[in-house]
């Protein structure tokens, strides 16, 4: 809602936004299980899809077998010899689920990059993707590919290069949201920019690549594929930790909402809070990209669900974003798995399918001229 | 907190914003139970006072003691739990509710990673009845009316539960009703919880009506502070504001109200900027023969004396509301010479005469005598007759005066609009007063 909106002036006509009834929210009660739920029956659904077609009970009994460590026995595999029992497994443990995981590590990435980004800039067009943050981890990442600087695919050395390619366009969006007096749309029209710069760079890194790798390519419109445990468990790792920091300023980041003079009449230091956030966001966003490459529009679409479902306390919005993300990625992956098999499509395609129209829906949406993205003073 | 008596002590405050004086050396003082109106014109410095008190803007000079506290030394959060701000209008999130509104208050009173505990919710609660929203708690905030949404912002600065609140135009956008409503509810909280409420407010009956103290800013500076009997003046109004206004005081309440009348013309005669220089017109008038040109010469920038005439009659009556000096008489009779002296020390005070077409009787009669020897000392205009009406009742006495005066120095101009600017020519340089800056 833009400061403007609140004069008599504003009108309720046509052009109002649509009366928000804070009433006609889900009880968490309902909701926080509902959304696990829902999370975990999409991801043992999901370990049916793949390339190879294994029947769906058996995979999901494999599925099961392993997770429980062994408590539950695969019976499925009761008519099957040892050896296709063996690769089955393989695929379903070793190559499938770990996909599915990272979809849901780096969907909660997003979605609480997105969301905490909304927040402080009041924006809820603001989205990694949207302002730069992805294309700029990009192209650290793809740096290392390139430039073959080191033992790429191997260390943690591909977030890191993601989190200082992510440094620049988490300056610039740094300062246009706190310097400039512009409205909403300008934040992610510049940030639209430095995504269009950066991918040219990343263009032309790719003609001149010296290892004519084709994954490249394909790990920058967004891959699941080629991941595995361990990736996973760093990806997981740096979500939870940085993403636990995030979640310590939600309270702060709920202030910010009354406008960054009023959040510190109330004792909070907005600059502060927006310094951190940025630079959080930038190195949870970085993890993501490094491992997954550029998925768009997640986190714009994950906190808008929950702040529509929740209400808009960022205590609730931020954890219930990051499984929200996790299952949007996931559907994202399954409909890049199984829509053109058995070719698996980069996972960037489902999600600007979904993605792009959203983000029309959302600029149609809210009429109000100016918008609410006030400088962050103090 | 400490038992000192004063909760908000402001000592010799000077900020500049902008690279201009936005406040300069502003001392005041408010207690618990207190309600200040901050007043002045637009771009006085009130809401850059507020601001300043909340720590928004860094003073260049001088202390802000809170309950004893320098604020300077706080931390924002301990700043926060004694000093809560409404700006005019702030931005409210997408689809809060009330009650998360309201709480929002809470948060100087937390731990940095504490959550609300039943200390909170009472306090929450408190200030949700104060504002009569405890049964609507669950409704969107973007859903309420301006008025509401009014209410719900005192509802979460209560819920800071600070000594000192401090309201930036709190009626601001709100119809009259809605006016009273808001400031009646915020003069009841700050007496029954001995609270201090400190309350920009630029509608000036708003502010006599409810404060207990009046503090006047003009251009960054402090011009006045007392209660609205001892700050409103007609003095007051045309320096601070620039208007003339009829004061009047409310039989009722006992309080001043005032009718805005008219601006001053601040073109007038040969004034440096910011600075006001008033040439004096001693208007002689009567039976609302002034009745359009002593509110002309007053919006004009002149400075009026009337006279002599008598009580009650309505240019009298004119020259009372604007508080111009006058020589009156008792109604009905001739005019003394105990007035005649009277008046004759406003006109050799004054810079030029305007004589209006006064119907004149035996008993005003004596002015024209008057008038008669001072046409040669100071320039006189004389307001055409009318034609149609009579306006001698002497017998041709005044007439005979009239004329002696044309023939002595008085100038007949035939409209208002031309007097003005012959008095703004006859009026030398030299004679123009300077006024209060």
């Amino acid at each position: 809602m833009s400061v403007r909106g609140q004069g008599p002036t504003s009108g309720t006509g046509v052009h109002a936004a649509p009366p928000a009834d804070a009433r006609r929210r889900i009880p968490l009660v309902y909701l926080v299980p509902g959304i696990v739920g829902v999370l975990f029956a999409l991801l043992v659904a999901s370990t049916t899809l793949g390339s190879v077609s294994i029947p769906p009970w058996i995979s999901i009994a494999i599925f099961f077998h392993q997770a429980t460590g062994g408590l539950i026995p695969a019976r499925a595999c009761g008519g099957l010899s040892a050896h296709q029992c063996y690769i089955w497994t393989e695929i379903v443990w070793q190559a499938r689920v770990p996909s599915l995981l990272l979809a849901l590590a780096a969907g909660a990435a997003l979605a609480i990059s997105g969301g905490s980004l909304q927040g402080i800039f009041r924006n809820p067009l603001a989205d990694p993707f949207l302002l730069g943050l992805s294309s700029g981890a990009a192209l650290g990442a793809a740096a290392i590919f390139v430039l073959n600087i080191g033992p790429a695919h191997q260390a943690a050395e591909l977030p890191i290069a993601a989190f200082l390619g992510g440094i620049v366009p988490g300056a610039v969006i740094y300062v246009a949201a706190t310097i400039s007096r512009r409205g909403p749309e300008t934040l992610i029209l510049s940030g639209v920019a430095l995504s269009t710069f950066f991918s040219a760079i990343l263009s032309v890194m790719l003609l001149y690549n010296p290892t004519s790798d084709v994954s490249l390519t394909f790990w920058l419109l967004g891959s699941l594929g080629t991941t595995s445990w361990t990736d996973d468990g760093l990806v997981t790792g740096v979500v939870i930790v940085l993403g636990a920091l995030l979640y310590l300023q939600a309270r702060e980041i709920n202030l910010l909402q009354l406008g960054p003079d009023v959040a510190q009449s109330l004792g909070v230091r907005p600059r502060r809070v927006v310094q951190r956030t940025v630079l959080l966001t930038t190195a949870i966003t970085a993890t993501a990209v490094a491992f997954t490459g550029i998925i768009g529009f997640v986190g714009l679409i994950a906190p808008h669900l929950v702040r529509r479902l929740a209400g808009v306390d960022y205590r609730v919005v931020l954890p219930l974003a990051a499984l929200m993300g996790g299952i949007l990625l996931l559907v994202a992956w399954d409909v890049a798995v199984a829509a053109i098999p058995p070719i698996v499509v980069p996972v960037g395609i489902p999600t600007a399918f979904i993605g792009a129209p959203f983000l029309i829906y959302l600029l149609y949406r809210r009429r109000t001229p100016g918008g609410s993205a006030a400088p962050v003073s103090g | 907190m400490s038992a000192s008596p004063t909760t908000l002590r402001v000592e010799r405050l000077t900020v500049r914003y902008g690279g201009r004086m936005a406040l300069s050396d502003v001392s005041l003082e408010a207690g618990p139970g207190e309600l200040i109106a901050l007043t002045g014109p637009n771009g006085s410095g009130k809401s850059t006072l507020l601001r300043a008190v909340m720590g928004l803007l860094v003073p260049d000079a001088g202390t802000i003691r809170i309950e004893g506290a320098d604020v300077a030394e706080l931390t924002l959060k301990e700043r926060a739990r004694r000093i809560a701000w409404a700006p005019q209008e702030e931005p409210v999130g997408e689809n809060v509710s009330i009650l998360e509104y309201v709480r929002f208050g809470r948060h100087p009173h937390l731990e940095p990673f504490g959550v609300e505990g039943p200390a909170d919710d009472a306090a929450v609660e408190r200030a949700l009845r104060r504002v009569d929203f405890w049964e609507g708690r669950n409704r969107g905030v973007q859903e309420l009316s301006g008025g509401e949404r009014q209410r719900v912002r005192l509802g979460r600065v209560l819920a800071q539960e600070t000594p000192l609140l401090m309201l930036d135009e709190p009626t601001a956008f709100l119809d009259i009703g809605h006016q009273l409503e808001a400031l009646e509810r915020v003069r009841t909280i700050a007496q029954s919880e001995r609270r201090c409420a400190l309350v920009a407010l630029h509608d000036l009956n708003l502010a006599a009506r409810f404060a207990d103290r009046i503090v006047v800013l003009s251009r960054g500076r402090l011009v006045a502070t007392g209660t609205p009997r001892e700050v409103l003046s007609p003095e007051l109004l045309a320096d601070v504001w620039g208007i003339v206004a009829d004061l009047r005081w409310d039989p009722t309440t006992s309080l001043p109200y005032l009718l805005p009348v008219l601006p001053l013309d601040r073109r007038a005669p040969g004034g440096p900027p910011g600075r006001r220089w008033m040439a004096r017109v001693h208007v002689v008038a009567g039976g609302g023969s002034g009745a359009e040109l002593i509110p002309r010469l007053a919006q004009e920038g002149f400075e009026i004396s009337v006279g002599a005439v008598h009580l009650f009659d309505s240019d009298a009556e004119l020259g009372q509301r604007l508080g111009v000096a006058m020589a009156t008489e008792t109604p009905f009779t001739p005019i003394s010479s105990r007035v005649i002296e009277h008046l004759e020390e406003l006109l050799e005070a004054c810079d030029a005469v305007v004589v209006a077409p006064v119907p004149t009787g035996p008993a005003n009669l004596a002015n024209w005598t008057a008038l008669r020897e001072w046409a040669g000392r100071r320039p006189m205009a004389l307001l055409p007759l009318p034609s149609e009406l009579p306006w001698d009742f002497t017998g041709g006495a005044a007439a005979r005066l009239r004329e002696e005066i044309l023939r002595g120095g008085g100038e007949e101009v035939p409209t208002v609009d031309r007097l003005v600017a012959w008095l703004r020519e006859r009026v030398p340089a030299e004679a123009l007063h300077p006024r209060l800056p």
